[in-house]
């Protein structure tokens, strides 16, 4: 076959019309120059890439550039991103669409972030590959600015969302693409009804809990890849021709592994910190815990035994933040007289708390160096309750939470870098922002899903990070924390990121969730032993491996 | 380019534009823009309006291009400039610009009185080809608006002479029996006719990715007996993505007088 020719008639025109009216004739020189300056640009093979030849200043990773390679060269330039934290995702994006952009293949670029990383996006993009990348935020002019940064959230309201419908894009980025895993949300649909010509979807958890999560990624890249969506269930379901699926998804998605990155990573160094509470937080522990046996029985207090797993991890964490939930109790069973007065007695026993023995454990571990530390903590509550407790002991800190705007979480971020010794961060805040200036984290109380752990660590243990990474992990002896921690993340081996196949384990669970089971087991089991036992079968479940090279 | 080319190219573009040089060592420039250079890189449309308005005295900046830092001055304030940094694509852009259409005569110093000097039109630029890939082929092509005779490699066989604006003299110009635009149209012509024999393998295995992924769409939307909106958006979609498309772009071209035909040198003392 033989395709359309368009030739430059324009030029033509444009030649004729000087040469009679004598203007605009370049000297011999001039010409000399242009023919120069117009041959440098031109690219004379489909393969390989040129974009490392405009980026002398740039470190690019083997398997960044590979990575690039093949999405362009092989997935014809619509791809998930998957690589694990830290490998420089936004690297190899930047890559390809740097690419493509030499080509002169994609002109109209929109890239949708979480609103916190809109600036750090534009900075990068600017700074690292000359893509002359513009924020969009009050105002914005979406048809004049051929590279556009925007948060999701704003492009998809409208006026906005009908422009931008209208604009051929070129390529479309979005980063932490896997909050677009529900097809039902309206960012789901809105990224939907965008036109993709290339598309690039980053995401370092693709599947956090479901296998379905991963149909509805790549329908939205790529409709039809993994088939209808009533066919995709019933195959998949049952765990049956997996390596199928397996082949499917590698089509289109890529993942680089830390251990597979071929680099010379720093060391995570992982301790287990084990905490002893006082006498009176081992009351107020022991308090909490009574609610589940007391009230099992009836159908009206039913809901307050699932609440106490809540309590009971709150209570590990401070009494500040069990407070909250015991507040909310009081109102919500106000007509149980019998109920209130039992949550009265354990606010009672909360009021003689003096003492919060992790918050003593962060002061002993972290004065007297000036290292910079983040904790992260599970709750707000907390996190103010820590910010006061090391300010009394002269401990600069700031706090860092999803809800921050943008400009407030770079600040906070600055902050931390130049004159703060302590981030305390919740787990909002956990996505997206780089410190890999620091190398020190504790991790005050522990998320039941491993992604998140994961995406903690991510946060210092990154491309860039020089020095080996140190992770302490505080779980209150005698707790749920304790069973949390020793039997199951321990067992699957979730801190040392050696297995580090973090997906291949969630595969293995596909419908269910790991966060329901690890609670069921804690609810429905009345000693420690039988926690033990379900969790040993839990974590064997995860990871089969493991559990053998633990029982060697 | 690499940086040695880098440097002296952006040398020879100063100079080019009325821009001296103030400064230079192996591996920076300062230069003092003239008010055109200003005007299109220095990017500041509103002092320009402003100064055209009040009639103020023009005051063009300086600007100072680091092409090597390790050779260059140290504590040198300056940008630093490499392949592929926004500020050589602007340079190269704008000598894109100045430099896309010539008039030009062969300098020679004839001996005997009255030399006929014949036209030439030369035009270079690229072939593209396009799909969800890129690639170019470069052509620089002459002909004669004599004869009509084509030359390949055009610019590599004259761009060794020298050549001026205005005519030499003792010299005159053969009229072209082709015109410019009947010229354009014949080389045109030469580049379809070529693109006609060419193997175009790489459109069909473009339209073979193209069918695969239309087939995905199709399946997907099976079930559906109207079709959303969307499919037909995924449908675009994946045309604008690879569709195999030619296009002819030109870099520049002009009008050339030659004394020898360009293939045969003679004799002729060159200026």
């Amino acid at each position: 076959m033989k395709p359309d020719i368009h030739f430059d008639d324009e030029w033509a025109d444009e030649f004729i019309n000087c040469l009679e009216n004598n203007r605009d004739l370049g000297t011999w020189s001039k010409f000399k120059m242009a023919y120069e300056a117009g041959r440098q640009r031109l690219v004379s093979d489909f393969y390989g890439l040129e974009a490392p030849k405009h980026l002398p200043d740039l470190t690019i990773y083997p398997h960044q550039y590979e990575t690039a390679r093949t999405v362009i060269e092989k997935m014809n330039g619509k791809a998930v991103l998957a690589d694990e934290v830290g490998l420089g995702k936004t690297i190899e994006a930047g890559l390809i669409l740097k690419e493509y952009m030499i080509r002169g293949l994609v002109k109209k670029v929109l890239i949708l972030v979480p609103a916190s990383l809109v600036t750090q996006w534009c900075r990068e993009l600017n700074e690292k590959f000359f893509i002359p990348a513009v924020e969009q935020r009050k105002k914005p002019a979406w048809e004049n600015i051929d590279v556009t940064v925007t948060s999701i959230d704003t492009a998809k309201r409208e006026p906005h969302a009908s422009v931008i419908q209208n604009i051929d894009y070129d390529f479309i980025i979005v980063d932490e693409a896997h909050k677009l895993k529900n097809k039902q949300t309206k960012n789901y649909q809105f990224v939907r009804s965008l036109k993709k010509k290339f598309c690039l979807l980053l995401t370092a958890t693709p599947v956090q809990n479901k296998l379905s999560e991963v149909f509805h990624l790549i329908t939205l890249l790529k409709p039809g890849h993994l088939g209808a969506e009533a066919g995709f269930e019933k195959k998949y379901k049952e765990g049956a021709a997996h390596e199928q699926l397996n082949e499917l998804i590698q089509k289109v998605m890529i993942r680089n592994r830390r251990s597979d990155s071929g680099m010379d990573w720093p060391k995570r160094i992982i301790e287990t910190v084990k905490i002893h509470f006082t006498e009176e937080e081992r009351r107020l522990y022991d308090a909490v815990c009574n609610i589940k046996h007391k009230w099992r029985g009836s159908m009206e207090t039913q809901g307050l035994s699932f609440t106490v797993l809540t309590l009971q991890r709150e209570v590990c964490s401070s009494r500040e933040a069990a407070f909250v939930t015991l507040r909310n109790l009081v109102e919500q069973y106000q007509e149980n007289k019998e109920v209130t007065e039992e949550l009265n007695n354990i606010l009672n026993v909360l009021n003689e708390v003096q003492q919060n023995s992790k918050a003593e454990k962060v002061l002993s571990l972290i004065k007297g160096s000036d290292e910079k530390v983040i904790i992260f903590t599970e709750y707000r509550a907390t996190q103010l309750y820590l910010q006061w407790f090391l300010g009394q002991h002269g401990i600069r800190s700031v706090p860092f939470r999803g809800g921050f705007k943008r400009s407030k979480k770079d600040w906070m971020k600055q902050l931390f870098q130049n004159n703060a010794q302590v981030l305390i961060a919740t787990e909002a805040g956990g996505e997206g922002i780089n410190l890999q200036f620091c190398h020190k984290m504790i991790n005050y109380d522990l998320p039941w899903n491993p992604m998140r752990i994961e995406q903690r660590i991510g946060r210092i243990h990154r491309l860039g990070q020089e020095h080996d990474v140190e992770i302490y992990n505080f779980a209150v002896d005698g707790t749920i924390e304790d069973h949390i921690l020793n039997l199951l993340y321990k067992k699957i081996g979730l801190f040392e990121g050696v297995i580090g196949k973090l997906d291949a384990i969630l595969e293995n669970f596909s419908e269910n969730q790991l966060e329901d089971h690890v609670s069921r087991i804690l609810l429905n089991s009345d000693t420690d032993g039988e926690i033990r036992v379900k969790m040993d079968n839990l974590s064997s479940i995860i990871a089969p491996d493991s559990s053998e090279r633990m029982s060697l | 380019m690499n940086q040695t080319e880098i440097h002296s190219y952006l040398k020879r573009f100063f100079q080019e534009h009325e821009s001296p040089l103030l400064e230079e060592s192996q591996g920076h420039l300062h230069v003092q823009l003239s008010i055109d250079m200003d005007k299109a890189l220095m990017n500041r449309p509103f002092y320009w309006h402003y100064l055209e308005k009040i009639n103020g005295i023009p005051n063009p900046m300086k600007l100072t291009l680091i092409t090597d830092p390790a050779a260059a001055p140290e504590d040198l304030k300056g940008e630093k400039v490499h392949f592929g940094s926004p500020r050589l694509h602007q340079i190269f852009n704008t000598a894109m610009k100045k430099g896309s259409y010539s008039l030009l005569y062969e300098s020679v110093k004839p001996e005997t009185a009255s030399l006929p000097l014949k036209p030439w039109l030369n035009i270079n630029g690229a072939v593209s080809y396009l799909c969800d890939h890129k690639k170019d082929r470069f052509f620089s092509i002459g002909l004669s608006l004599i004869t009509g005779e084509i030359i390949e490699d055009m610019y590599e066989t004259i761009s060794g002479k020298n050549f001026h604006e205005q005519i030499p003299d003792y010299c005159f110009t053969v009229a072209p029996i082709i015109k410019v635009r009947s010229g354009i149209e014949r080389i045109k012509t030469f580049l379809y006719s070529g693109l006609e024999k060419e193997d175009h393998s790489w459109a069909s295995d473009a339209v073979c990715r193209w069918r695969k992924d239309e087939q995905l769409l199709e399946g997907f939307y099976q079930e559906e007996e109207e079709k959303p909106e969307v499919y037909y958006l995924e449908k675009e979609a994946l045309k604008a993505q690879y569709e195999p498309k030619i296009e002819i772009n030109i870099i520049n071209g002009g009008l050339f007088y030659f004394y020898n035909h360009p293939l045969h040198p003679g004799k002729e003392k060159h200026l």
